[in-house]
């Protein structure tokens, strides 16, 4: 098991990443924040668990997620990459700035919902004003 | 959190029209919190198979971009990248600045008196080679302004001798220049060597005796 996992890691390339990995059961995910080998499979051997999330609300209605920060700067300084999911859970958190993404989304967002609430405004004053006209 | 609480009621689907697609599924009324037939996912066929012919007239187009939001979003991105490579940057100088205090507290532990020791020890080394050298750089100074000086001095010497040997050149020349013949004295002069002949003829014998009494006088 030794050498098949040193296989991996034989040559060069390959660094670390901090990213999710799947876990839970059917229906159920689970996702565990790990700094791994980005060679490394998803759910695979990691260097150290770094934190958790829960993707799906609890009974508050929050998605609690749990973060090792002193060990997130230690391997941030030792030169780790994030994933993309990884980096707006951060930036959502506060301990990095907010993913632009994630502010994009937002906006957009909102402007669907703002477009969504006119189209309903106006023909219901349109369907109102010929109602009370007549 | 109030999207995924939505999503969780029954009924309200974002696509309405695959809500009669899925079917009722394992929760009658209760729809997914996601549609997994909204994104494309290989389900029948694998990445081999050829795509079917109702497809061959299928254009895939890029998803839309608005201009004005990519220049925005490029802006956002540009910024966040700068903070992250500042924040990577800091977390870089603690982790190594740990390094270094966990180090030297190791070897504060093992090599501590000997280490300051051996530092004093070369302090004294560096001090005495410093005055050594001072000593040396000074002497060498003196040496070198002392030579100076001689040599200004001898070269002063020189020229004064070399002028007073010129000044008594002169000296002497503008002596002779009074016995010297020039055109007022020629006539002057040759009427005295006629007037007084002088007679250079002498007589010398083997013992050394000389005889200036010649014939002529």
């Amino acid at each position: 098991a030794f050498s098949a996992g040193s296989r991996l890691l034989r040559g060069r390339g390959g660094h670390v990443v901090i990213r999710f990995a799947l876990g839970g059961c059917t229906n159920r995910p689970f996702f565990r924040i790990v700094a791994a080998n980005s060679r490394r499979p998803r759910d695979g051997r990691y260097l150290e668990q770094l934190g958790c999330l829960d993707p799906l609300p609890n009974a508050f209605g929050e998605k609690v997620a749990g973060l090792n920060l002193e060990r997130l700067r230690y391997w941030l300084g030792c030169g780790a990459q994030l994933s993309r999911p990884a980096e707006k859970l951060l930036g959502l958190a506060g301990f990095l700035p907010l993913h632009p993404m994630t502010v994009t989304a937002a906006e957009r967002l909102r402007r669907r919902r703002q477009r969504e609430q006119q189209p309903e405004a106006a023909p219901a004053d349109g369907s109102a004003r010929p109602g009370t006209g007549t | 959190m109030l999207p995924a609480l939505r999503r969780c009621r029954p009924g309200s689907v974002p696509l309405p029209a695959l809500a009669a697609a899925l079917g009722p599924g394992p929760f009658p009324g209760l729809c997914p919190a996601w549609c997994p037939r909204a994104l494309p996912a290989r389900g029948r066929k694998t990445r081999h198979d050829p795509p079917a012919k109702s497809k061959a007239a299928r254009v895939k187009l890029p998803p839309p971009v608005d201009p004005e939001e990519l220049l925005v979003v490029l802006e956002r991105y540009r910024q966040h990248r700068l903070v992250l490579s500042a924040l990577r940057a800091e977390f870089r100088a603690e982790v190594l600045q740990k390094k270094q205090e966990e180090r030297l507290a190791a070897e504060e532990e093992e090599e501590l008196e000997e280490h300051r020791r051996l530092m004093a020890w070369n302090e004294e080394e560096n001090g005495r080679q410093r005055a050594r050298r001072e000593e040396r750089l000074r002497k060498q100074e003196e040496e070198e302004r002392r030579k100076k000086l001689e040599i200004a001095e001898k070269q002063a010497r020189k020229m004064e001798a070399f002028l007073e040997e010129k000044e008594k050149e002169v000296l002497q020349l503008q002596e002779e220049a009074k016995n010297f013949i020039t055109l007022e004295n020629l006539e002057a002069r040759i009427e005295e060597c006629l007037d007084n002949p002088r007679n250079y003829n002498f007589a010398i014998d083997k013992d050394g005796r000389i005889v200036k009494r010649t014939v002529l006088t």
